[in-house]
């Protein structure tokens, strides 16, 4: 009946709905019992924050503290566009709406801070986007007043970009030596490269869970490393001197038409680098324009050193016994070896000199007379405990370890070229080296060109104290460096390196230079190593000036360099002018030795050449 | 009527409290403790969905929502059976208006739909919440005269309902509100079906169903709003930022609570504010992400016991009427949880229709106590008169 079919139809309908409810918790079932750690993984990944906090970079400053290179904080400025244009706008309902005014309102306080215009910001901050960068390389100053605003969507992040964030004060005063970053942040040479890991500090790291608006959300897991600034690198470099030898050298290059010059201020007693000066070199903070050599020269291009090499010689020859600094020797305008000719620089009579005289007037013949007189292992080894075909202990990027084969593979004619210094090469700060280890009584310190690092929390470390080499006796030493005093009298190669009122040791190089590209000799290194005040040296100056076109003799184009740049650095560092007179050094014999006097040294195959001397 | 004795019981009588013999004392309390069970547990999960975002804004006017709707109930509960069918036609005339005056400038347009009236106070009102109550009385008064008179529904009667139907239908579709459409069709099918109206009759209706679902993805019917809904139900990963972006939030969401969930207040998904429209629209998802499978189905359970609970005193109704309006109210809540809870499931195409009383939200609040109290009049009036069958 009627009143039946509604009851049967209302029982259907309430079956209806437990069956409807039923399929529910079965689907509920389903997603929240058996796919739970699924769908909760998936979850995590579409919140989860994971970022790196970019350290500071540290900065790299000079012994006297002035900073060489240095990194800022700087932010990105972002916009999340859904949520600026609710900027001022009043609540409607439970939500803010969004509203062309609070565009207008945030784009007005904004363009000023970001130092741009209201039209160029304005469809910056408009869309849909929830990432939008609006301005790079904001200060922490700017930002926290940008953040003062409380507009919302606006957030910024410390920025990665550490190039941009980079500066170098100094330009191009030390530029080769401190180095630059490339656009991608990371270090491209110098300090910078051979420092990184201590100057580029510890990454931090975030962790956290975002809500839709781009905040973290409380209740979840929230984790906040910190970075580590990086450590502040003080160098042994004084920044006057460095500015000063940079300058001197600069002007010299230009002046003689040179390739490339270098000078190194070393001090004597510690090994500590006080100048590295290079030249041509470039601006860190426009390097796209750098012409010049990125990396400094003074520690990675190599050069034949010549006669500054004849001192190797000599210390080797007195502290074997060999010689003493009064030996005679008979020399020679040539002298045949190994089928090969050798001569001095000029061409001269026979002449009677002395050991010091030797070294003086630079002569390639007496110092052969003297070389030979050692064996090739023995000089060899004087050779390499004075630093040569090994890196010099700095650790500099690119270094170069020079050239300087063993004994046992010398040709022919090596075993004498090596004497005064050609078929060898070395870098600036080796040929430095080799004179240090004179003026600290023989005794050679590897240089150094770290003083110290400190981390963020002001703690101080020192490198490890360099590696000391007992090269020579004292006795030798100061005898050699009374020789060298009269390389820079007008009976030396040198006068022009003399410093007024300090009595300077020192020895001239105008090698023959070989041309990588040509594939032989061609043009000249000139150079004048020394050191000041010769009685107790405190300073040693290396000057090397590259294949210059006017000119080409180590004492008249290195030389001035030397004297200018070694006057500096003594009145820099408050070295009190020499009290004592250079002591007279006999150059030459009295009188031509008797052809039957053996402590003479001469030739014995002068006749094969056939025009004995007069 | 309230000192009315209770005529069965006379040895208990003298200790029964007076509010006993009020409409109170005869109210359906499992009804009214399971609305008002369902409508704080909605506080909670609103203030938990809205607390990063508005503290406690929402939860304020979500229990002044409560405490409005509960008010409604009361004076329906009040309001003598008799007089509730004379008001019916009134009802339905006002419920036409209020559809009609959101149709003129007077009328708001909140997320793609024309449904809301602006009214001083910073409120607005949405008629087609009412829209429901109002037909529920107005299909039952039709239809209940026929049966109460022994006899099936004659095909005017059908048609009439119909008709009536027909007005709110329109009036909400062309806002356009696609869900509530939907709950009104229901409605009305319901009503019909339970009135015992011949079998082609829904036969009928059932093709002329079918026949609406072609016309809505066959042809440009549907806003291009709500055909984006379907079209991303049918595949969520077609527009990650649009709704598929929502319905995959939302399934994240409901799949991470597990068995326990993560603690009210604590889902990341829910804090996180990674679901728009979460305390109307995707309420369930914070029961089922922060209360977990325990918490959502208990929800399920007390959604489920509410409506077979309505039916139950449809069934024991003192006449057609009241029988009629519970089967409406049953069959309108059964819609929209099916339609609101399915969606959240990912089962159903996403239509913005609330969770009954739990969901944000003034007007479905207000509408919902509003049936519970016709309903709650319904059990009242059966209490009182006895002689039931």
């Amino acid at each position: 009946m009627a009143v039946g079919v509604p009851r049967r139809r209302m029982r259907a309908m309430t079956i209806g709905v437990l069956i409807v409810f039923s399929l529910f918790a079965g689907q509920l079932l389903r997603l929240q019992g058996f796919n739970a750690a699924a769908t909760s993984a998936e979850a995590l990944k579409g919140r989860e924050y994971n970022k790196a906090i970019p350290a500071l970079r540290g900065s790299i400053v000079s012994a006297d503290g002035t900073v060489l290179a240095s990194s800022v904080e700087r932010r990105t400025v972002t916009a999340d566009q859904t949520a600026v244009c609710t900027y001022k706008v009043k609540r409607s309902g439970g939500t803010v709406p969004c509203a062309a005014s609070g565009i207008t309102a945030a784009t007005k306080a904004l363009a000023p801070l970001l130092r741009t215009t209201e039209a160029k910001l304005r469809p910056r901050l408009t869309g849909n986007l929830r990432y939008r960068i609006l301005a790079k390389d904001v200060s922490p100053m700017t930002w926290r007043q940008i953040n003062k605003l409380g507009i919302p969507g606006i957030y910024s992040e410390i920025s990665d970009d550490a190039s941009a964030t980079r500066s170098y004060p100094t330009t191009m005063t030390a530029a080769s030596l401190v180095g630059y970053l490339t656009n991608d942040g990371r270090p491209g040479g110098g300090v910078e490269l051979m420092l990184d890991k201590e100057l580029g500090g510890t990454q931090g790291h975030a962790y956290y869970e975002v809500a839709q608006n781009g905040q973290p959300i409380p209740s979840a897991r929230h984790e906040i490393t910190p970075a580590v600034p990086g450590d502040t690198v003080r160098l042994t470099i004084d920044s006057d001197l460095q500015w000063y030898a940079q300058n001197v050298l600069a002007q010299k290059v230009n002046e003689v038409e040179a390739l490339s010059g270098t000078v190194v201020v070393m001090e004597a007693k510690t090994g500590r680098l006080l100048a590295l000066a290079s030249y041509p070199t470039f601006n860190p903070d426009e390097l796209a324009k750098a012409r010049g050599s990125l990396s400094n020269l003074a520690l990675t291009d190599v050069f034949e050193p010549g006669s500054t090499s004849k001192v190797m010689t000599a210390a080797a020859a007195l502290e074997e016994g060999k010689v003493t600094p009064s030996t005679g020797y008979v020399v020679n305008d040539r002298i045949k070896r190994s089928d090969k000719e050798f001569k001095d620089s000029h061409d001269h009579p026979t002449e009677y000199l002395t050991t010091a005289g030797v070294l003086a007037q630079s002569s390639n013949v007496g110092t052969l007379l003297m070389g030979e007189k050692v064996e090739p292992s023995v000089l060899d080894s004087y050779f390499r405990r004075f630093g040569m075909g090994a890196k010099s202990g700095v650790g500099f990027p690119g270094e170069s370890p020079g050239l300087f084969p063993s004994w046992e593979k010398w040709n022919g004619s090596q075993r004498y070229t090596v004497m005064f210094g050609q078929g060898i090469s070395v870098t600036a700060v080796q040929a430095a080296g080799v004179y240090q280890a004179i003026a600290n009584n023989g005794v050679r310190i590897e240089p150094r060109l770290v003083e110290s690092l400190t981390d963020g929390k002001g703690v101080v470390r020192q490198p490890a104290a360099s590696k000391t080499t007992e090269v020579v006796s004292q006795e030798t030493a100061k005898g050699l460096r009374t020789m060298l005093e009269e390389v820079v009298t007008k009976n030396g190669t040198a006068p022009q390196a003399a410093v007024p009122g300090y009595r300077v040791a020192g020895k001239t190089g105008t090698a023959e230079r070989y041309d990588e590209k040509l594939r032989k000799y061609s043009g000249y290194t000139a150079s004048f190593i020394g050191m000041a005040p010769a009685d107790d040296p405190e300073l040693v100056v290396a000057a090397i000036v590259e294949r210059p076109i006017k000119g080409h003799y180590g004492g008249q184009i290195a030389g001035p360099v030397f004297s200018d740049v070694m006057s500096y650095a003594l009145k820099k560092q408050g070295v009190a002018p020499s009290t004592t007179a250079t002591p007279k050094v006999a150059l030459k014999l009295a009188s031509p030795p008797a052809s039957t006097d053996t402590s003479v040294v001469r030739d014995p195959r002068a006749g094969e050449l056939g025009r004995a001397g007069e | 009527m309230s000192a009315h004795p209770h005529h069965d019981r006379p040895l208990t009588a003298a200790r029964t409290p007076s509010w006993w013999h009020s409409p109170w004392g005869h109210s359906d309390w499992g009804l009214l403790i399971a609305a008002g069970g369902l409508s704080l547990m909605g506080a909670l999960l609103v203030w938990s969905a809205t607390a990063s975002g508005h503290g406690t804004a929402y939860l304020l006017r979500h229990l002044f929502n409560i405490a409005v709707g509960v008010a409604l109930a009361a004076a329906v509960t009040r309001l003598d059976f008799r007089t509730l069918r004379a008001l019916a036609p009134w009802l339905a005339i006002a419920s036409a208006a209020g559809l009609v005056l959101v149709l003129t400038p007077v009328g708001t347009t909140i997320n793609g739909s024309h449904s809301w009236i602006r009214v001083p106070g910073g409120m607005s009102i949405q008629p087609s919440e009412f829209a429901k109550a109002a037909l529920c009385i107005a299909l039952a008064l039709i239809l209940a005269d026929r049966w109460e008179r022994g006899e099936q529904p004659g095909t005017r009667d059908v048609l009439l309902s119909a008709a009536t139907a027909l007005v709110p239908i329109v009036l909400v579709m062309l806002q356009p509100d696609l869900g509530s459409t939907l709950v009104l069709v229901a409605l009305t099918a319901g009503v019909v079906a339970a009135s015992g109206a011949p079998k082609r009759w829904l036969a009928g209706a059932a093709a002329l169903g079918v026949a609406g679902v072609a016309l809505a993805l066959l042809t440009p019917l549907l806003s291009p709003y709500q055909r984006d809904r379907l079209i991303a139900f049918a595949d969520p990963s077609a527009d990650p930022s649009g709704i598929g972006y929502q319905t995959r939030q939302v399934r994240i969401a409901i799949g991470s609570g597990g068995w326990q969930g993560q603690g009210l207040f604590e889902g990341r998904q829910t804090q996180g504010g990674f679901i728009p429209f979460q305390q109307t629209d995707f309420i369930f998802s914070v029961a089922g992400e922060e209360l977990g499978f325990l918490g959502a189905a208990a929800l399920l359970v007390v959604l489920g016991f509410l409506i077979v609970r309505i039916l139950i005193i449809g069934a024991h109704a003192r006449d057609a009427f009241g029988r009629l309006l519970a089967v409406g109210v049953a069959t309108w809540f059964t819609f929209q949880t099916f339609e609101n809870v399915g969606m959240n499931l990912g089962l159903m195409p996403v239509t913005g229709l609330p969770l009954p009383f739990v969901s944000y939200g003034g007007s479905s609040m207000f509408a919902c106590w509003l049936a519970i109290g016709l309903v709650n009049n319904c059990h009242v009036a059966a209490q009182e008169r006895p002689g039931r069958r």
